[in-house]
């Protein structure tokens, strides 16, 4: 079988691009993925469908592929390190699904999206446990959902207010991704939580991650508070980004030489309010911004 | 030295390394697993920064756990609610009979997380940690709750089908249950958490009503009183069973010993009996 960096090279330039998942057009004023690439093509280059498979697609997601927009498929419910969580039934609407969205990869948070079964009031996010013991069983996640859907499958650094395990994230993940020869979607604003909470400069660990692997890339916002003292960043995908995730943007854009895409989370905000944002972006990374 | 001694220091020393390997382990599932509970239940979190004993965790384990700052643990301050809010679609009454206050005692238990190391579906471990706490009422709503997740395949000669679950519970209940669920109005969760404490009424204690609940093709729930020795039956059956010794039930129930392999097979042609597939075991 070929490397990843050699099959790599099928992977399509998606561009820049935005996010959704189930229902996010619902909330008040939230942006429309179709305005967005009717009205500015350069920014709205492809979506990132966050699914949840008890849920499905919802009809912005269902609409856009009718469009012939390009898509990824971003999960939101899946344990990787879980072998149980792959289970037939789930794995096979999977495979409906991308049937039906034709994504050039899949993608999300390596992380415990939900504690006990797959079930109601059970979901949440938490980052992996830092430690080489995770590295394994996160791995074979990640090649048995390709092997069963036949798409590159990025692992992404999850969002934390805390991260338990003594190692960098970006050295765990590195170490899956050659464990599992896959690719990764680096999440610079994740990223920067991380290294808040361990009081890190917004680079360090850079010198671990195999950059070459790095296929795509998130911004977004989010806003800082305190928890009776202890400052935290909620990963509120607001239209303000953080110094800190700006600066980790631009290092990756210089280390990632095999970057395919770039998402700008901020699916809950106004069109008017987000272009000076996409702006940004496409700026950084010398892209089209119209 | 005698060779009784030395077989027990050797013994001695063979637990010893055991347990080092034991508390030496470091599985991030576990891990992830405590710190689940951790995140739900401050008393929890409290226990795995102290220093009593907790079988679930090896040192190691605990070790990183420790290093977690508890204010962090209280990053999501809807946690807890979001929760309960789940518990209480689907076991409304029962919410109200123990009030909320007691629902969230649920999340402090060793059933919750146990239901977490062993994976299963938060509210089945609720439904089995109710027991006789909300009476009949918990039954009721926890066969409600088992019927509207994915059934088990029939097993056996002979199975209780497996849309079906067949209770007995205090007489009343069925009626109590409908009652106070219509006076819940359209937004139990709401109307409880404001409430908080439990309901007026008293869940009915005495005497037995046998209820068959059913899963309906499309998905509905439907409730309703049965025979008793029926109930008996279909509950004998479950899990599967010979066919004699269903007969023989049948027999100790009151059927004639001559008539009961009729019996059954007009218990099968109703649907009320099912004989899977030969092999099903």
């Amino acid at each position: 079988m070929p490397t990843f960096l050699e099959r790599s090279a099928a992977l399509p330039h998606l561009g820049l691009g935005i996010s959704t998942e189930y229902g996010a057009r619902r909330s008040p004023g939230a942006l429309d993925p179709r305005a967005l690439r009717r009205e500015h093509p350069g920014l709205g280059g492809f979506l990132e469908v966050g699914v949840e498979i008890e849920r499905g697609l919802d009809a912005d997601a269902r609409a856009w592929v009718a469009d012939g927009g390009p898509t990824t498929y971003h999960f939101l419910d899946v344990n990787l390190d879980e072998p149980e969580d792959l289970d037939p039934g789930w794995l096979a609407a999977v495979r409906g699904t991308v049937d039906e969205l034709r994504p050039a990869w899949l993608c999300g948070d390596a992380g415990l999206w939900h504690f006990g079964t797959r079930d109601r009031g059970q979901m949440l996010l938490l980052p992996p446990v830092l430690v080489p013991e995770s590295v394994a069983p996160m791995a074979a996640g990640l090649v048995a959902l390709r092997q069963a859907t036949g798409h590159e499958v990025l692992p992404e650094n999850p969002p934390g207010a805390f991260f338990v395990g003594p190692m960098h994230v970006l050295e765990l993940f590195a170490a899956v991704a050659e464990a599992a020869d896959t690719g990764l979607l680096l999440d610079c604003a994740h990223l920067a939580m991380f290294q808040r909470s361990r009081g890190l400069a917004f680079d360090a660990g850079f010198d671990a991650l195999p950059w070459e692997r790095v296929i795509e890339l998130h911004v977004a916002g989010g806003s800082e508070r305190a928890i009776e003292g202890l400052p935290v960043v909620d990963d509120d995908h607001g239209i303000e980004v953080l110094p800190d995730t700006w600066a980790i943007f631009e290092g990756a854009l210089a280390r990632a030489g095999n970057l395919r895409a770039v998402v700008v989370e901020c699916e809950r905000n106004p069109l008017p309010d987000v272009l000076p944002l996409f702006r940004r972006v496409a700026s950084a990374w010398g892209v089209d911004a119209r | 030295m005698s060779a009784d001694r030395s077989a027990e220091r050797s013994e001695a020393r063979s637990e010893d390394r055991n347990a080092e390997r034991s508390e030496a382990r470091l599985e991030p599932r576990r891990v992830q697993h405590a710190l689940v509970c951790m995140l739900f239940d401050p008393a929890y979190a409290a226990m795995v920064r102290g220093s009593a004993k907790l079988p679930e965790l090896s040192v190691r384990e605990r070790a990183l756990l420790r290093e977690v700052d508890p204010r962090a643990l209280r990053s999501d301050p809807h946690r807890l609610a979001r929760a309960v809010h789940a518990l209480i679609d689907e076991y409304p009454v029962s919410a109200a009979v123990l009030g909320v206050a007691k629902v969230e005692t649920f999340f402090a238990s060793e059933a919750f997380r146990a239901g977490i190391r062993e994976r299963k579906a938060m509210a089945l471990t609720f439904g089995q940690w109710l027991g006789d706490r909300a009476r009949g009422v918990g039954c009721l709503e926890h066969a409600m709750a088992l019927l509207r997740r994915p059934l088990p395949a029939p097993k056996g000669e002979l199975d209780c089908p497996p849309r079906f679950r067949g209770l007995l519970v205090p007489a009343g209940t069925l009626a109590f249950t409908s009652s106070v669920r219509a006076r819940l109005g359209h937004d139990p969760v709401e109307l409880l958490a404001q409430r908080r404490e439990p309901w007026g009424e008293r869940a009915p204690r005495k005497g037995t009503e046998p209820l068959l609940v059913e899963r309906r093709e499309d998905g509905s729930i439907d409730l309703g009183t049965a025979s008793e020795p029926l109930v008996r039956l279909m509950r004998f059956a479950e899990g599967g069973r010979r066919r004699a010794e269903v007969e023989a039930e049948a027999i100790r129930r009151g059927a004639e010993p001559a008539e009961a392999g009729e019996l059954i097979d007009e218990l099968i042609a109703d649907g009320l009996l099912c004989a899977p597939p030969t092999g099903s075991s």
